[in-house]
């Protein structure tokens, strides 16, 4: 029941958001779904309790038939795997609706798609059969085409179109190869059970892993499936840029490591090298096509699409450490990159432009935004790897678990993470040191020398969620064995899988 | 909803050349008149009058008390060594003396005027002499020094001379600024143009003041500043302050560059315009700018209605630092005023075109200096 | 927490809190540094770390008083253990990491105290404070480590904590881009580094610097890592310490970096350089046998930077960046000696010249405290007016040439005598070294003190006491520092060196320091007039243009590869996606499937996906 609580508390707190009595305010609504965040953080956690980290299979399971007939089952389970994810998703939806202030319209059902947003991704990441994950996959998709089109920046229409296209061919190319196993395989059988050659063919079930990959691959996503990231970013609020970084983009990896890897093992093993190469070239393309951004809000984008990359490798790879270094990856990348747009929003909130040609200065004590700059430096460090983060330790164990594997890749992957320390730099140099400036240069040094900046200030409670996050970051990244004894058991049983096939 | 960015930005317009001219020869002041130029005025010149005091007594306590001492620990504390002063110090709750040394420093560094050229002289020298003669008797360690480092001594007694000169000089500001506010809450004083006057009458009535040091070694008194070199308060050491700490300063690491390479800071010290009617405000309390010290000091000492005026701005209590720099700046530039009209060769009224020509050129000389300088602030 | 031994001294047992006295004193500035006190000022971060520091000072002396006692001890911690991975915290407790550890610690301290004087002015000084306590912990992790992963870590935070603390002063326009190069060469060293360790850490499963070591030369006998690869894992590994200790071609940042706070500048061209020496001591044993050519590469980077460092050095008409290039010269000269597998005389250099240049960099600040200007043409004619400053030049000059008889002159002469017989040629790299050094030495004495008061030099009275009085401590401990080091390496001894050799050194520094009084002042500094020197001034004086070639070449590189990605991002991908999107919608819309908006749109392709499930299934289930 615990499971199906996860899934309840956000689907029951949407209803309930949607149905309140009354004209209640903004603020009554947003106080209320923090309320029942809180409730699915809190039961989140205590799956914790719960779970058994030294097993390494699903746990907690709840089966019911639901429509026998097409072979949906209503089956969820938890394992090391998910078990991280389902809390980075508490967590940051959290984060998402105490952030959200001065909503402007339809509070309501902004609040309530918030919360179906939650309860689909939990889904999602608990169902143990393909087709109830489909549902939940597609089931997330229009709220948050909703929270894009509706509450989106000044270009959001366009933004979010390409959203829905590339994500509705996404879901077609996952259905189709979920339909098409039921195809090759001449049963109705949607459960995690891995297919093998003694139940398809190599060459039948690449047919299937292929499509699975360029749709999970699009949610990613990865090179050159990525088009829609930069621009649903640019154009959604931080809110919900928080919650796509941070929770839905860790749905393409998941799918990836759940559908792809655990469910067709020999043909993973065959195309990994591909996949390596591939994650390379993400990688590298991510970090290059951000250091040519100036406007900070896509370069965070493209740093995502950069360290994503880094799950593909290790998912490529295969082996214990890599897997854990993957489940690390999702959860730190979660964290950081959750932070960075979220500092990036305040600037923004406070300066009206997230351009680094025009930013400067922004550590200036009593007119600029000096917490929010400290933080921003602990954000980019912690992204671009440095040790007492979150990301170092992730990317020491993927790059560890992969270059005995796959040594180029990984060397070249190693370069992307050299890379973003360049653009990071550059945003926290350009925007933050120098004498405090948000509008471009006159040109005369004088006139620049005497402008006087008004910014507001930002309070104490509109920083406090990102000093929340910094202190995740930098406990995960002192204290790595918290989530790797989680995860462990679980992921070196998914790594001697395709270890005993490969 | 973001805001738009341009909206955040504001600026004043900078004063001419000829405008500047033409307020000083006609008698306005520098600083537009408003009552609230009048509150921050009066207000932040009270704090620094409270301020100036303290420094003034410590200046006073270190050139008298601390002469020559190697090892000063205690200098701050002006002889009080109670655990409950010890404490404040160890906990920082106080003023920043640091300030002051600074603007000795500045002033003994630029070097200009009556008392720089004094300690470069025979009769200086001669006072230095019997003073390290009378020092070294007692003293193992300058018995030591002196005669393999002679420049030594010396320069640590210009030094020393210095900090008391300004103490000196500090001393009549701070009674001046404290009795402007005492003066401006009884009414006497009700416009900027009040001000300026105020100031301008309490240096002229200062401007004989002599200048004197000396220290006491061994229970006998030695003079190093004595009645006979005839130094002034008005030549000798305000007009040499103001242009060392109001117009010249001296680069902020904060934000100019050192490096010989890069060329940032002027090989000719006449060149500098780091003082404080030329600094920019707005990095105030950032890191490698000395004027936050004396900016926290003011706002320790900070007057309620300016406190309350302050706090109803822009961040209110979130950048008072900066907006006391800028209420001090306008404040300076009164000063300012108040000393070139105190120093003007003749009367504005006058009816006599060389001694208008007089005034003009004098007026233009100022105004050239000062026009480089935040005028933006005194604002139209 | 394990240790050998229940039986350990409790200072010994507790070694590992010394990093984390200083890393404490970070977070015990913070209420200061982030303006939560407001009313008082930051003076109070200051005194707490400074307290701090002298707990580490304090407990590093019991620690080598047991160790003198009882023998070298290693601490272990495990600090992440998953899979078949298992990550520790190690430290060696010998007596050379001990004494590097006090070195670090007490330098700390005399400059944390220094800076109180220097930076009185400073109202960000808890911030100072807090990277300086950051900057501290992690040094001193590092000459402690006794393991490949906690070295690299801390290395790591090094290069963060120098990105601070040279972008101390954020708002100065040129720090802006000095803290960027700091950390973006440190930054290129350290991924090359980490690839090794990486690799290492693949290849053996231990990243103990013992277990590397046998591993190392088990594999060198048995040949079972490719040479190909031996080489790659060694350059990797070097490349970590050329970065931190600003070697050519890494030492790009190094000129910038003295955009920071002067103390910082004493730390970094004294201990920050010397942990970067270490861990690189701590790695030969693994590079040596795997990589004859990574041995090579670091003779010949050693030798480029001994004598192109001392050459830049001359050139320099920025007092500070005269003495900063030197660090890079004797840094090469430590590589010298550590590639050639001479760990004792690299230590003992690294101690000399540590101690000498930290005065040197004091008596730096002491000048450019007093007269606000560092630039060696409008310095001059200070004389006798500054004492200990005039002192602290001298002694921390004689301390670094190795003019008899301070630190550097025995080591020099112990070197030269192991390397004479061997190797001429780097024989002859250190005596010239030792000329140029001395010739920059006293041709930038002679310019600050000598000859007739400059503007900006006639009113110099001597720096403030918290200034003075570490600036002449430090002094006497550089006078006595020979003593030091016979205790601290008795045998063979120090002198342990034939009368030839002796003559040698000194007489490469005598010949230095006649060069250098000899030739006329502003020949230094103003340029010359016949075509091929003032090239060749130009070229040194602009540090071999290195910034200009960095910019042409790996900045250009990573710049238009950026543009091309932009551009195929840009013009490619998203041209290709829109018109996809454009042809699809006017399909879309020539069926007349679509009145408006995009929801209609997307419950269509739900739609559609939904029958053709249930239309499937049913036709599978018929099957």
């Amino acid at each position: 029941m615990l499971l199906s609580s996860l899934l309840l508390i956000p689907f029951v707190g949407s209803l309930v958001v949607l149905l309140w009595p009354g004209g209640p305010s903004p603020q009554r609504l947003r106080l209320v779904t923090i309320l029942i965040l809180v409730a699915q953080l809190l039961v989140s956690l205590g799956a914790i309790a719960l779970f058994d980290p030294t097993a390494p299979g699903m746990q907690l399971q709840e089966l019911h038939a639901w429509v026998p007939g097409i072979g949906l089952d209503y089956a969820l389970g938890i394992d090391g795997l998910s078990l991280p994810l389902v809390l980075i998703n508490a967590a940051l939806t959290l984060v998402s609706a105490v952030i959200t202030r001065d909503i402007d319209k339809r509070p309501r059902i902004y609040f309530a798609m918030l919360l179906l947003i939650s309860g689909a991704v939990n889904g999602a990441f608990l169902a143990e059969n393909l087709l109830l994950f489909f549902l939940f996959y597609e089931l997330e998709l229009i709220p948050l085409w909703l929270l894009i089109s509706v509450w989106g920046g000044a270009n959001r229409a366009y933004a979010a179109t390409k959203f829905l296209i590339f994500t509705a061919v996404s879901g077609m190319l996952i259905l189709g190869a979920f339909l098409g196993l039921s195809l090759l395989t001449g049963t109705v059988d949607f459960s995690l059970t891995p297919v093998l050659s003694d139940r398809l063919t190599i060459g039948g079930q690449l047919l299937l892993l292929i499509p699975l990959l360029i749709g999970f691959g699009i949610k990613i996503p990865l090179v050159p499936l990525h088009n829609w990231l930069p621009d649903a970013h640019t154009q959604a609020s931080t809110p919900l840029s928080v919650l796509l970084a941070g929770v839905l983009l860790k749905l393409g990896t998941y799918g990836l490591l759940r559908f792809g890897l655990q469910l067709f093992p020999e043909a993973w093993a065959r195309i990994a090298p591909a996949l390596a190469i591939w994650a390379a070239f993400s990688v590298l393309y991510g970090s290059l096509a951000a250091i040519g951004q100036t406007d900070m809000k896509r370069m965070v984008a493209f740093s995502s699409v950069g360290h994503m990359g880094y799950v593909l490798l290790a998912a490529a790879a295969g082996t214990p450490v890599a897997l854990l270094g993957a489940v690390f990856q999702m959860v730190s990348h979660g964290l950081i990159s959750a932070l960075l747009f979220l500092l990036v929003g305040i600037v923004y909130r406070k300066t009206g432009t997230r351009d680094l040609q025009v930013l400067h200065g922004l550590l200036n004590p009593e007119k600029g935004l000096p917490l929010t700059g400290s933080l921003m430096i602990v954000a980019v460090m912690a992204s671009a790897g440095l040790p007492g983060m979150a990301g170092f330790i992730s990317e020491f164990l993927v790059f560890r678990g992969s270059i005995g594997v796959f040594p180029l890749a990984t060397l070249l992957s190693m370069v992307g993470s050299g890379l973003t320390a360049v653009y990071f730099l550059l945003l926290v140099n350009r925007a933050f040191f120098g004498r405090l400036a948000i509008t471009p240069p006159s040109g005369d040094a004088q006139v620049d020398g005497r402008l006087d900046v008004r910014l507001s200030p930002v309070a104490l409670r509109e920083t406090l969620p990102a000093i929340a996050l910094a202190a995740g970051v930098v406990l995960l990244g002192l204290w790595p064995a918290s989530l790797g004894h989680l995860s462990e058991a679980a992921t070196t049983a998914m790594g001697l899988t395709i270890g005993g096939v490969a | 909803m973001p805001v738009i960015s341009a909206d955040l930005v504001h600026v004043e317009p900078s004063l001419s050349c000829d405008e500047l001219q033409r307020r000083l020869l006609s008698g306005q002041t520098l600083l537009a008149e408003s009552s609230d130029h009048l509150l921050e005025v009066v207000g932040v010149l009270e704090s620094y009058g409270e301020v100036l005091d303290a420094y003034s007594l410590n200046l006073i306590y270190q050139a008298e008390h601390q002469f020559l001492n190697p090892v000063p620990v205690f200098k701050y504390l002006d002889g009080d060594l109670s655990p409950a002063k010890i404490w404040r110090h160890l906990n920082h709750d106080r003023i920043n003396f640091e300030y002051a040394e600074y603007c000795q420093k500045a002033m003994f560094w630029h070097g200009t005027g009556g008392l720089d050229a004094y300690l470069d002289g025979e009769a200086f020298a001669s006072n230095c002499q019997a003073i390290i003669a009378a020092k070294r008797r007692r003293d193992p360690l300058l018995a030591l020094l002196n005669p393999l480092f002679p420049g030594f001594l010396p320069e640590l007694i210009r030094s020393a001379a210095t900090t008391h000169a300004l103490g000196q000089f500090w001393r009549v500001m701070s009674d001046l600024f404290l009795d402007l506010a005492r003066a401006e809450r009884s009414g006497q004083v009700s416009t900027i143009a009040h001000v300026v006057d105020f100031i301008k009458e309490g240096l002229v009535a200062a401007a004989a003041n002599p200048i004197t040091y000396g220290v006491t070694i061994a229970g006998q008194h030695h003079w190093v500043l004595p009645p006979e070199a005839g130094l002034t308060f008005l030549v000798d050491v305000a007009v040499p302050y103001v242009e060392a700490v109001f117009l010249r300063g001296m680069p902020f690491l904060g934000t100019v560059s050192f490096n010989a390479q890069a060329q940032q800071i002027s090989p000719d010290q006449a060149q500098f315009a780091y003082g404080a009617l030329y600094a920019d405000p707005l990095p105030s309390m950032g890191a490698g700018i000395p004027p936050s010290l004396l900016l926290q000091d003011m706002y320790r000492h900070l007057p309620e209605p300016l406190h309350q005026w302050y706090r109803q701005r822009t961040r209110g209590e979130g950048d008072v630092r900066v907006k006391i720099c800028m209420s001090f700046q306008k404040s300076m530039f009164c000063v300012t005023n108040a000393a070139i009209n105190g120093t003007m060769p003749h009367p504005l009224s006058t009816t006599d075109p060389q001694q208008q020509a007089a005034n003009a050129a004098y007026a233009l000389a100022w105004a050239d200096r000062l026009a480089a300088g935040r005028t933006d602030c005194l604002a139209a | 927490m394990q240790s050998l031994s229940e039986a350990l001294p409790l200072p010994l047992q507790f070694t590992w809190l010394i990093p984390i006295y200083g890393f404490s004193g970070m977070l015990l500035s913070l209420p200061w540094a982030t303006g939560w006190i407001k009313r008082n000022g930051p003076r109070p971060a200051a005194y707490l770390n400074l307290l701090v520091t002298l707990l580490a000072v304090l407990h590093g002396s019991l620690v080598i008083r047991d160790v003198l006692a009882i023998g070298p001890q290693h601490l272990d911690f495990v600090w992440f253990n998953a899979a078949d991975l298992t990550l520790r915290l190690g430290f060696d407790l010998s007596l050379t990491n001990l004494a590097a550890l006090e070195l670090v610690t007490t330098m700390s301290l005399v400059c944390q105290v220094y800076a109180l004087g220097y930076l009185d002015k400073e109202w960000s000084l808890a911030r100072f404070y807090a990277l300086v306590g950051f900057f501290e912990g992690a040094m001193s992790g590092v000459v402690l480590s006794s393991n490949l992963f906690l070295s690299y870590f801390l290395l790591e935070m090094l290069t963060l904590s120098t990105y601070l603390l040279v972008g101390f002063w954020y708002a100065q326009p040129l720090v802006v881009t000095a803290a960027r190069d700091a950390f973006l060469t440190k930054r290129v060293g350290d991924v090359l580094l980490l690839m090794g360790v990486v690799a290492l850490a693949a290849w053996t499963g231990s990243l103990e610097y013992n277990d590397l070591y046998d591993w190392a030369s088990e594999n060198a006998s048995t040949g079972a890592i490719a040479p190909l690869a031996g080489t790659l894992l060694g350059l990797g590994l070097i490349a970590g310490p050329i970065g931190k200790c600003a070697q050519f071609p890494m030492h790009l940042w190094l000129d910038e970096a003295m955009e920071g706070p002067n103390p910082a500048s004493i730390l970094r061209n004294s201990v920050v350089v010397t942990c970067g020496a270490v861990v690189l001591m701590k790695l030969m044993p693994v590079v040596a046998p795997l990589s004859p050519l990574a041995t090579q590469v670091l003779l010949v980077v050693g030798s480029i930077s001994a004598i192109g460092g001392a050459l830049v050095a001359l050139a320099q008409v920025d007092l500070k960046r005269a003495f900063s290039y030197s660090t890079t010269s004797y840094l090469g000269l430590v590589f010298i000696a550590i590639a050639l597998q001479r760990p004792g005389l690299a230590l003992l250099l690294l101690l000399a010249h540590g101690l000498a240049r930290a005065l040197q960099f004091m008596g730096v600040g002491s000048i450019i405290a007093t007269t606000n200007c560092q630039d060696l043409s409008e310095l001059g004619g200070i004389g006798t007016r500054m004492p200990a400053t005039l002192l602290a030049f001298v002694v921390g000059g004689a301390g670094v040439v190795g003019l008899f008889p301070l630190g550097t002159f025995w080591c020099f002469a112990l070197m030269l005598n192991t390397l004479l017989p061997a190797s001429p040629l780097l024989a002859t790299v250190f005596l010239l070294t030792n000329a140029l050094t001395a010739a920059n030495v006293v041709r930038v004495v002679r310019s600050v003190f000598g000859g007739s008061p400059t503007p900006k030099c006639r009113r110099t009275p001597e720096c403030n006491w918290l200034m003075a009085l570490p600036m002449v401590s430090l002094t006497v401990l550089v006078l006595l520092l020979p003593w030091i080091m016979q205790r601290f390496d008795p045998v063979p001894g120090i002198g342990s060196f034939p009368l030839p050799v002796a003559l040698g050194v000194a007489g490469s520094a005598a010949a230095g320091v006649v060069v250098g009084s000899l030739l006329p002042q502003d020949q230094f500094w103003s340029r010359a007039t016949t075509p091929w020197l003032r090239l060749l001034q130009d070229l040194l004086a602009y540090d071999f243009y290195t910034p200009e070639i960095y910019r042409r070449t790996i900045v250009a590189l990573v710049a238009s590869l950026a543009r091309i990605t932009l551009w195929v991002d840009r013009i490619l991908i998203k041209g290709l996606v829109d018109g996809l999107g454009r042809l699809s919608l006017v399909t879309a819309e020539g069926l007349k499937l679509t009145v408006s908006g995009q929801l209609q749109s997307y419950v269509l392709t739900v739609i559609a996906a939904l029958l053709l499930l249930l239309g499937s299934l049913q036709w599978l289930r018929g099957a």
